[in-house]
């Protein structure tokens, strides 16, 4: 893995002052925290108000909020961000407090909750807590429930948090351009009593897509299908911390999509059940067992599962393209083409061209020069070898000897002794006949 | 009387007395006319021997100044065998413009013919400066009895009376068929040139076209091996094999370009045979480094351009013919107007006529207001041409710096813009975000790139040419040297690219 998390981060690090805001108008406002790290911030243990177990926002971080007589307060700031989507690429994306998706806001049920947004975008916008009961006034539909927040304004939405469960939050004001260019974050409402079904870890992602033109920075907003980046959290594999678990540890995951298709998540060595849905929890007995849900268009997913398997698991979403990184989709196939003496009469005129495709896509590990702030195709390397994957991928650690509350990336998996497929160095006799032809197989015209 | 239809029948004494005639009789008369003895003597130390050179010497003068390069007559064997072995010597090599012009004004018939106008034009004027040949007749008449014998010594009266006009006229002949004469190997250097020009572009496109051609050659293979395998259906094949037969075609009609340009320059070398087998540069010269000024381009077209020059030629005989004609305006009874003859679609007629008056009636005002009319119409017309030259000399200034913005343009800005498109598609290649057609397509567009280039540097030799056309045929003067990075003659580059 090129990049570690880096879970050491302390909140003094991660949160920093509120400097870009104006003093003098935001006087009165709690501080608009921000965030330039791209890692995963360690879980924020709530300072004040009801006590919960806090979730770990996967390459994201918390929002620190101000209780303010009873209410707690925090302060969103939507704004263009610079977000690495993984080590090589950055993207222009809109976002809120230095990053995109936003901060995960996390609260518990009845709380009361005071959120102050400031639009530093260039076009007016709104934010929609999706998922929320709340007075209609509050629900951010620009036009509908309110004015739209004119760019340097600042709004204050109130409600209660009432019921527990997954949300998002997104704006409903020009949102074809502003979801295009990142403008989300998570929400997190946890259970008023702490003993209701708790998990040791609680990991949290949003599902988004990008279409950034290999070389450039900036999404094609305009974009519907033909969508290049597939990103959790805006982060593409390798650049996707892995999800740890002790070894038995109860582990959720909250998975909610806001791309413009769904994403088949899959889970390997562990079955999972799906214990959450944007309606709430779901009672046990009609919780599904899945190695792999289906997140769909604006949903949310809560899955839960023992992780009892140790290993490094691959988790990603069961599209295929999307475990890649920018490919063209108009390249034609060149499987099974030989270009041998073709390359050479190509080479005379393109003097750097190398044939490339014949037995398959796969480069083997080569790396080959891209286009500028381009992620190659297929990366990352484990300790076999090339893992030939990008996009929505990631790795689920699960070890026995790792500490309760910690972050830290062990490391590869150390297979024990005779538990990893190795190539067979036995006689061919011994193999299995499953290519011998039955006798009867002739006449059905089977060839050998 | 004789037949003579001239009025200079003399008694045979007094023909006898023309003294510095050699009679054949040895009748030397004592009481020749002084007059016209003074006016022979006159004539005859004037210019009536034929030259070394033949009037060639300002022709090889101006040809050497303008382009850079000897003309050669061939007036005689010996020097025409020395041509022929200097100009197989010069076809060895590549040909670069500069070789290119000097066969031209060695080589080409063409202009060898219009030198020999010289030796035409001074035999007329030796003719011109020396006194017709004394005329002698006999004439015996019977009758009645009686025979009378006449012998006549005669000379052509006229003709020596009119000699020095004549001999004037044919001089100012001559130096306008030696302007003339310069004028034609300007232009045939012209030709040579802009042939050239067109020769080598057109080979370096069939060199592109060649290379391209290959391209798509390679991607209808590939196309072939695509639909072999499954891959293509026979629509996308078969639009592959398309842009390859269409290249083919393209390659086809440069090639027959090339052809028909090589001839033409051939023939404007005078070339044929086993000479056709010389080699062209591979490229064109590279464009001058900096953006020339030429700010003495007015000057020079004023001072070398042969309108002008001939247009203040014929201001100057007016003005002298003017003075003559106060100086005579009593007295004279000659007349001699040179006559031009022109006619549009037919060749122009030049020569002279000189007749007598005697002045009974008009004692000569007429004819000075005539003169005086004459003079300023040259005066007008000289004014003219020369505004008609700068503004000439403007324009081909104008467009040769246009034409160098351009290919300068396409040299600095498109092709590095065209190569820096083709090294992102190879990056894009690189990450299979593109594929090898998309990589074969921009060869394709890369080809149209640096034949624009090749068309742009082209239009500017093509337009240098011409602006050395409208500067009299010299190279163009004025250019500083802190604004020519080119350390030497720019041609010179042609020869080994």
């Amino acid at each position: 893995m090129t990049s570690r998390r880096r879970f050491l981060r302390d909140a003094s690090l991660a949160v920093m002052g509120a400097a870009a805001v104006e003093r003098t108008s935001l006087a009165a406002l709690p501080d608009a925290a921000t965030r330039n790290d791209a890692s995963t911030a360690r879980p924020l243990a709530p300072p004040n108000g009801r006590p919960y177990r806090p979730v770990v926002t996967l390459n994201g971080w918390t929002l620190p909020w101000r209780m303010r007589n009873g209410v707690k307060e925090f302060h969103l700031v939507a704004e263009p961000v610079v977000r690495e989507i993984a080590p090589g690429m950055k993207a222009n994306l809109w976002g809120y407090n230095g990053q995109s998706p936003g901060p995960t806001i996390e609260v518990v049920e009845g709380d009361r909750v005071r959120l102050y947004v400031t639009n530093r975008l260039p076009e007016a916008t709104s934010v929609h807590w999706h998922g929320q009961r709340l007075p209609n006034g509050m629900d951010g539909v620009a036009g509908l429930n309110q004015r739209a927040i004119a760019p340097g304004r600042t709004y204050v939405y109130e409600f209660e948090a009432k019921r527990p469960g997954t949300f998002m939050y997104h704006p409903h004001a020009d949102e074809m351009m502003q979801m295009a260019m990142g403008l989300m974050g998570f929400w997190v409402t946890h259970p008023k009593d702490p003993s209701f079904m708790p998990v040791e870890r609680d990991y949290v992602f949003l599902i988004n897509a990008y279409a950034i033109d290999p070389g450039s920075r900036t999404p094609r907003v305009n974009e519907m299908t033909d969508f290049n980046l597939w990103t959790w959290n805006s982060r593409a594999f390798p650049g996707i911390d892995p999800l740890v678990a002790r070894q038995g540890e109860r582990v959720r995951i909250r998975i909610g999509n806001l791309t413009m298709t769904n994403h088949p998540i899959h889970l390997h060595g562990h079955e999972f059940k799906v214990t959450g849905t944007d309606g709430g929890w779901i009672p046990p007995a009609a919780q599904w067992p899945e190695v792999t849900t289906d997140v769909a268009v604006g949903q949310m997913r809560a899955i839960e599962f023992d992780a009892t398997e140790p290993g490094d698991w691959a988790f990603h979403c069961h599209k295929s393209h999307h475990t890649m990184n920018p490919m063209g989709h108009d390249v034609p196939t060149m499987l099974g083409v030989n270009q041998r003496e073709i390359a050479t009469k190509i080479a005379r005129i393109i003097p750097d061209y190398m044939a490339m495709g014949e037995t398959g896509a796969s480069m083997n590990g080569m790396e080959m020069p891209l286009p500028e702030n381009t992620l190659p195709m297929m990366t990352g390397t484990g300790p076999h070898g090339p893992i030939e994957m990008g996009g929505m991928f990631t790795t689920l650690k699960v070890r026995h000897d790792l500490p309760r509350d910690s972050y830290r990336d062990p490391g590869w998996y150390r297979a024990p002794r005779g538990t990893v497929a190795s190539p067979w160095q036995g006689s061919t006799s011994a193999l299995p006949s499953t290519h011998r032809q039955p006798a009867s197989a002739g006449k059905t015209g089977v060839k050998s | 009387m004789t037949n003579t239809l001239f009025p200079a029948r003399m008694s045979p004494r007094q023909t006898a007395a023309a003294p510095p005639f050699a009679s054949p009789h040895g009748q030397a008369g004592r009481r020749a006319p002084l007059a016209i003895a003074a006016l022979a003597a006159l004539v005859l130390s004037g210019c009536a021997t034929f030259s070394d050179d033949g009037g060639f010497a300002p022709v090889a003068e101006a040809a050497q100044k303008r382009l850079g390069q000897p003309a050669v007559w061939a007036r005689d064997d010996a020097t025409a065998q020395a041509l022929a072995k200097e100009r197989d010597d010069l076809l060895t090599r590549p040909l670069d413009l500069d070789t290119a012009i000097r066969l031209t004004l060695l080589n080409h018939r063409g202009l060898q013919a219009t030198y020999a106008e010289l030796g035409i034009a001074e035999a007329s004027l030796v003719q011109a400066g020396r006194l017709p040949n004394p005329r002698f007749s006999f004439q015996r008449v019977q009758g009645g009895g009686d025979t009378g014998i006449e012998r006549t010594w005669g000379i052509d009266f006229v003709r020596v009376l009119t000699m020095p006009l004549a001999s004037r006229i044919e001089a100012r002949r001559f130096a306008q068929v030696q302007a003339q004469v310069t004028q034609a190997v300007v232009e045939q250097a012209t030709q040579t040139r802009r042939a050239w020009i067109e020769a080598v572009a057109a080979q370096q496109r069939v060199q592109i076209l060649e290379q391209t051609t290959l391209a798509t050659q390679a991607a209808s293979e590939l196309a072939d091996g695509m639909a072999r395998a499954g891959n293509f259906s026979a629509m996308r094949r078969t639009q592959e094999n398309l842009v390859y037969a269409d290249t083919a075609a393209r390659l086809a009609r440069a090639r027959e370009q090339a052809t028909s340009t090589r001839e033409q320059l051939a023939r404007q070398m005078g070339l044929w045979g086993q000479q056709l087998s010389f080699t062209l540069p591979a490229r064109l010269p590279d464009l001058p480094r900096k953006r020339p000024a030429w700010p003495g381009a007015e000057a020079q077209a004023i001072r070398e351009r042969a309108d002008v020059r001939a247009a203040r030629a014929a201001l100057d005989a007016t003005t002298s013919d003017l003075g003559l004609t106060r100086v005579t305006r009593f007295v004279n009874v000659l007349d001699a107007a040179y006559r031009n003859n022109s006619e549009t679609g037919r060749p122009s007629e030049h020569g002279y006529e000189i007749s007598l008056e005697i002045p009974l009636f008009d004692w000569g005002s007429t004819r000075v207001a005539g003169a005086e009319a004459r003079y300023r119409q040259s005066v007008d017309r000289l004014a003219d041409t020369a505004v008609a030259a700068r503004a000439d000399a403007r324009t081909r200034r104008a467009q040769t710096l246009a034409a160098w913005d351009i290919a300068e343009h396409y040299r600095t800005t498109i092709l590095p813009m065209r190569q820096r498109v083709s090294d992102e598609w190879l990056l894009r290649y690189n990450g299979m975000l593109a594929s090898v057609f998309d990589l074969l397509g921009d060869a394709r567009e890369q080809r149209d790139a640096v034949l624009g280039y090749i068309d742009a540097t082209a239009g500017y030799w093509l337009a240098d040419a011409a602006f050395r056309e409208s500067l009299g045929g010299g190279e163009p003067e004025g250019v500083e040297a802190s604004a020519t990075a080119a350390p030497t003659n720019p041609h010179q580059h042609g020869g080994g690219a």
